[in-house]
């Protein structure tokens, strides 16, 4: 059929405010060539200041769109059926005493927790302990283990998320990347279900 | 007597079954082993880690309940304390991602690009905490 348009949408695209969205930036389309064009370059949605920071762009309304232009068109559908407009304004720059603050506030509060957690263990009594299994040494400060076990502490925890300093230990992203993903998808998920037009209630 | 003997018995290997299996099902939750392996490459190796894992906290308990102590010259403490912070580091790392701390922080604040600085701050934060402790809070030796 010469008149098939297969139409794959974004998942999340992001925008400039008072930007018209057109179909090229909503979807990949595959159309025979003199369509493809005009398909390409419709207007779908003009943001406004009202939308905020989200709207949610269904493939019902781009399909409507595309139907107004082309008779008989045979849409088929590949991938999501709704793509996530984010409209960025100005990016806010976070100010540097504020992330210092931020920055401190976690390092202490790293440090106080770790002396929680010893603690709250017995961890001296358990490394004086071990020690002593280890020497045969009664010791009160045994820091031949002490000093080595504080470096080691921060070494797992570089090792747990697979980055030192700037660099990577290997290629496979770190469960705090893999986490930041999976929190994103539910925001997303989130927003596609709460910014559809179509989901307000019929309740009279 | 005999039945007074045969119930503690009874008793130490409920306690110690309770125990283990609690233990190991906070070490599954947290995810270490097949973080080390995805690290190593070394799926097949299952099998030995678990055995590594069983067995350290057979000798663990052993090591600590009979009061038993080796001989070795104080250095060989050096790499055993270094293993013990690296295993009690991946756990506490374990846990700020399980409670997800740093992608919420990350995105309420709008740092996505530092983050790897603010985990920095966590990191350092442990050691110098870690090293406050037993060189100061905790009586200390005498310099």
């Amino acid at each position: 059929m010469e008149n098939t348009i297969y139409l794959r949408m974004y998942h999340k695209i992001q925008v400039n405010p008072d930007k018209v969205v057109y179909v090229k930036d909503l979807a990949q389309v595959i159309a025979d060539e003199k369509n493809c064009h005009k398909i390409l370059n419709l207007p779908v949605y003009k943001v406004s200041k009202k939308d905020q920071n989200f709207v949610v762009i269904d493939a019902m309304q781009v399909i409507n769109k595309i139907s107004q232009v082309i008779n008989g068109a045979n849409v088929q559908m590949i991938g999501p059926a709704e793509s996530i407009v984010e409209i960025v304004f100005q990016k806010k720059k976070v100010s540097l005493p504020l992330f210092i603050l931020i920055w401190m506030l976690l390092f202490l509060g790293a440090a106080l927790t770790i002396i929680y957690f010893h603690e709250d263990v017995s961890m001296g009594a358990a490394q004086r302990r071990i020690y002593k299994m280890i020497t045969g040494i009664e010791e009160e400060h045994p820091l031949l283990f002490q000093i080595p076990y504080s470096i080691g502490l921060g070494a797992g925890m570089i090792l747990f998320f697979n980055h030192f300093f700037r660099k990577r230990i290997n290629e496979e992203p770190s469960p705090m990347e893999v986490e930041m993903f999976n929190y994103q998808q539910d925001l997303d998920r989130y927003v596609i279900m709460h910014e559809k037009d179509e989901g307000k209630n019929n309740l009279s | 007597m005999t039945i007074k003997l045969l119930f503690v018995m009874f008793l130490g290997l409920a306690a110690g079954l309770a125990v283990g299996s609690g233990y190991v099902a906070f070490l599954a939750v947290l995810g270490i082993i097949p973080r080390l392996m995805q690290l190593s490459k070394t799926m097949g190796m299952i099998v030995a880690y678990e055995w590594a894992v069983i067995l350290g906290a057979v000798a663990g308990s052993v090591g600590s309940l009979w009061n038993y102590s080796l001989s070795f010259p104080a250095f060989a403490a050096i790499p055993v304390g270094a293993a013990c912070g690296i295993f009690v580091g991946m756990m506490a790392a374990a846990l700020t991602e399980v409670l997800n701390v740093f992608p919420i922080l990350a995105k309420r604040i709008g740092v996505d690009d530092k983050i790897i600085i603010l985990m920095m701050a966590f990191v350092l934060g442990k050691i110098a905490g870690s090293l406050f402790h037993w060189l100061y809070f905790d009586g200390g030796p005498s310099f």
